[in-house]
């Protein structure tokens, strides 16, 4: 049985502490392209972009990009691992293609951006809900030795998204079971995918935090404390107050 | 999308204005009401508000509702970042399921597109 959320004030399901187990877990231990303390260092600063001078004038603006400033970060990490911590935390919905390039030319690797956005996103999961529990948040893992794999996935090509990708009939054996089997792989899905580590992390949470692939779309039966349809009006109403389309 | 495909299963017609915050009902959702207050007060940065809207669900749904709303708030609050992040677009065929509410709640403006 984990130990995560044992002395919390309210009932976490075991399976979703042991989901958020296994993610801070790996987020101690090297990935593909970070290693433990860089990975460790990337959750602090997600923690710590929410107290960002730089950041709430940019929230405040009607356009981020005339805001110059230096980012109030923890020092641990390059300027430009910081911009795009502090950016996807705070102020996703005004990214762009034009900044994304500008982060590649500043020497970020793909690879290394879909790294740092899989360990906001998990940080965002986890402290999120612990926010709506009004739960403290967790204590970050404790970084383990180790060197990132450097694994890059053959068959990843440019698609519809700002970061090449793998589609399902590219997959390697390598990269076998990070899609749900027997329908159509989302673009949510495939986002990440240039970092395949990453999609089997994220979707962890993912199945156990919301539903799995299949549950999601069978209506006729509800498998939380909440139906179907509560569960897709948070859901939606969450998406629209970021302004993601998506 | 699933809310209404939801909906249409379950024979209910749900107001797909309760997702923008205008209605103030529970919009043919049980609670639904009490649960787009605490998603908002979630995503805020109000406390007090915040305590109350949880206690206003909890008393509503239970403590295991509660657990599973949170949750679902963080992980979309996650999930919202990634595609934004990446710069994915909305599937075609779930574009074309959607485009009616897509164009009647103006949501087309947070897309991709507009973020070249």
């Amino acid at each position: 049985m984990s130990e995560f959320y044992a002395s919390a004030p309210i009932e976490i399901g075991e399976d979703l502490a042991a989901a958020h187990a296994r993610a801070w877990d790996r987020i101690g231990r090297a990935g593909s392209w970070w290693d433990g303390g860089q990975r460790v260092a990337i959750a602090a600063e997600t923690r710590h972009a929410l107290s960002c001078a730089l950041c709430r004038r940019r929230k405040e603006a009607l356009s981020p990009g005339p805001i110059e400033g230096k980012h109030d970060s923890l020092g641990a990490l390059p300027d430009t691992v910081v911009e795009v911590i502090h950016r996807v935390r705070t102020d996703p919905a005004r990214l762009s293609k034009r900044w994304f390039r500008g982060v590649i030319v500043a020497g970020f690797s793909e690879e290394q951006y879909v790294e740092t956005v899989s360990i906001v996103a998990h940080v965002v999961a986890i402290d999120t809900m612990a926010r709506g529990l009004g739960l403290d948040l967790l204590p970050l893992p404790l970084p383990e030795r180790g060197k990132p794999s450097q694994y890059r996935p053959r068959g990843a090509k440019p698609g519809v998204a700002w970061v090449r990708w793998l589609e399902p009939v590219d997959l390697t054996e390598q990269e076998a079971g990070i899609y749900p089997a027997g329908r159509p792989t989302a673009n949510i899905m495939k986002a990440m995918s240039l970092v395949p580590d990453e999609v089997k992390s994220f979707f962890d949470i993912v199945s156990h935090q919301y539903q799995g692939p299949l549950e999601m779309r069978d209506f006729s039966r509800e498998y939380r404390a909440i139906s179907h349809a509560q569960i897709e009006l948070l859901a939606a109403r969450v998406s629209v107050l970021n302004q993601c389309l998506y | 999308m699933l809310l209404r495909a939801s909906g249409l299963t379950q024979n209910r017609a749900y107001d797909l204005n309760s997702v923008t915050g205008a209605v103030q009902d529970d919009g043919g959702v049980a609670h639904g009401r009490r649960l787009v207050e605490f998603a908002e007060a979630v995503l805020g940065e109000d406390e007090k508000t915040l305590t109350r809207a949880r206690a206003a669900l909890r008393a509503g749904i239970g403590p295991a509702g509660l657990a599973d709303a949170a949750g679902v708030v963080g992980l979309f609050n996650a999930i919202d970042r990634v595609a934004d992040a990446t710069g994915i677009p909305l599937e075609a065929e779930k574009a074309e399921a959607s485009a009616d509410f897509r164009a009647a709640l103006d949501f087309d403006r947070f897309g991709v597109a507009a973020r070249r």
